[in-house]
């Protein structure tokens, strides 16, 4: 698995050093990578879609309206997940260049990893009216 | 593949390298920053407005009056600055690693990194321009 997604990455040379050597190091990585380019691109979305207020109140409100629709709710659950496991991978980041921690790298990705799906699911929770709203 | 020395830096010297030092510390800095202004920005957006609109006193969480509202506090008004700003900046700072381990972007360093400032700097005209609808 590791293997065949390597080509994914467009990685060129550092790859063995990128990582731990072990699984979840990989998954981290790869993970950020992933979490990284695709808020990059939603980031790009949602200055576009807030600048509608530059037609209007209105245009601005019927664009929101629809935006916030349940099936929208549903997809803003996937960015706040892919947003929490992006900064919580990046703290544990930060953690290994300040030398901390690095032997419980494997540890932490999962600490990362369940951190993202309890916060995810209490987002989701307390977003549950909105997503079944008549 | 055997598993390397774990007690190495996990980013490779080469990298730090490729990137230099300086956008390889500002994207950890501005990573720090951004953990606060996003949980600011998407705590105010999508959940400190919930109960109003469970309980129907406001008919969504996000719309132009509530956002005008929000934006005549100066506090929101330095919030969503710096959060555009940062997040532009280290959102195409990482695109700029990832691009600079792929060899014919690499050859074109200077470049492409000039691109990016492009877009970057371009963007955030843009961005300010769509929030100054809130503000003016
Ligand atoms: C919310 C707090 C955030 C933190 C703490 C954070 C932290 C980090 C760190 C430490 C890295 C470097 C990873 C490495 O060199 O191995 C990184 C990479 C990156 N970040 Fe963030 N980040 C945050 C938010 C964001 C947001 C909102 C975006 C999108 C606009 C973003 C886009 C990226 C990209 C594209 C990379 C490059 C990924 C790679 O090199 O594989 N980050 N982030």
């Amino acid at each position: 698995m590791a293997f065949s997604l390597r080509a994914l990455s467009l990685h060129a040379g550092n790859f063995q050093d990128r990582y731990s050597g072990t699984r979840s190091g990989w998954w981290a990585w790869f993970l950020q990578r992933l979490t990284g380019v695709a808020l990059v691109g939603y980031l790009f979305l949602h200055i576009a879609v807030i600048s509608t207020a530059r037609a209007g109140a209105d245009t601005f409100d019927t664009v929101l309206i629809i935006l916030q629709k349940p099936f929208f709710v549903v997809l803003d659950l996937f960015l706040i997940a892919a947003v929490l496991y992006h900064a919580l991978n990046g703290v544990r980041v930060l953690l290994f260049d300040a030398g901390i921690a690095i032997k419980q790298q494997a540890l932490l990705f999962w600490v990362c990893m369940l951190l993202t799906a309890v916060i995810t699911g209490v987002a989701g929770y307390f977003s549950l009216p909105l997503i079944f709203r008549e | 593949m055997k598993p390397r020395d774990m007690s190495a830096p996990l980013m490779s010297r080469q990298e730090k390298i490729i990137t230099g030092f300086w956008p390889w510390f500002l994207q950890r800095v501005s990573g720090f920053l951004l953990i606060f202004l996003v949980g600011v920005h998407i705590w105010m957006t999508h959940f400190s407005g919930l109960g109003d609109v469970v309980r129907g006193h406001q008919e969504e969480l996000v719309l132009f009056e509530i956002v005008k509202q929000r934006l005549a506090q100066g506090l929101f008004i330095f919030i969503d600055f710096s959060l555009l700003a940062l997040v532009l900046y280290h959102g195409l700072n990482g695109m700029r690693n990832i691009l600079l381990e792929w060899g014919p972007a690499a050859r074109h360093a200077a470049g492409m990194t000039a691109g990016l400032w492009l877009l970057g700097v371009g963007t955030f005209i843009y961005g300010a321009w769509a929030l100054l609808a809130f503000i003016l």
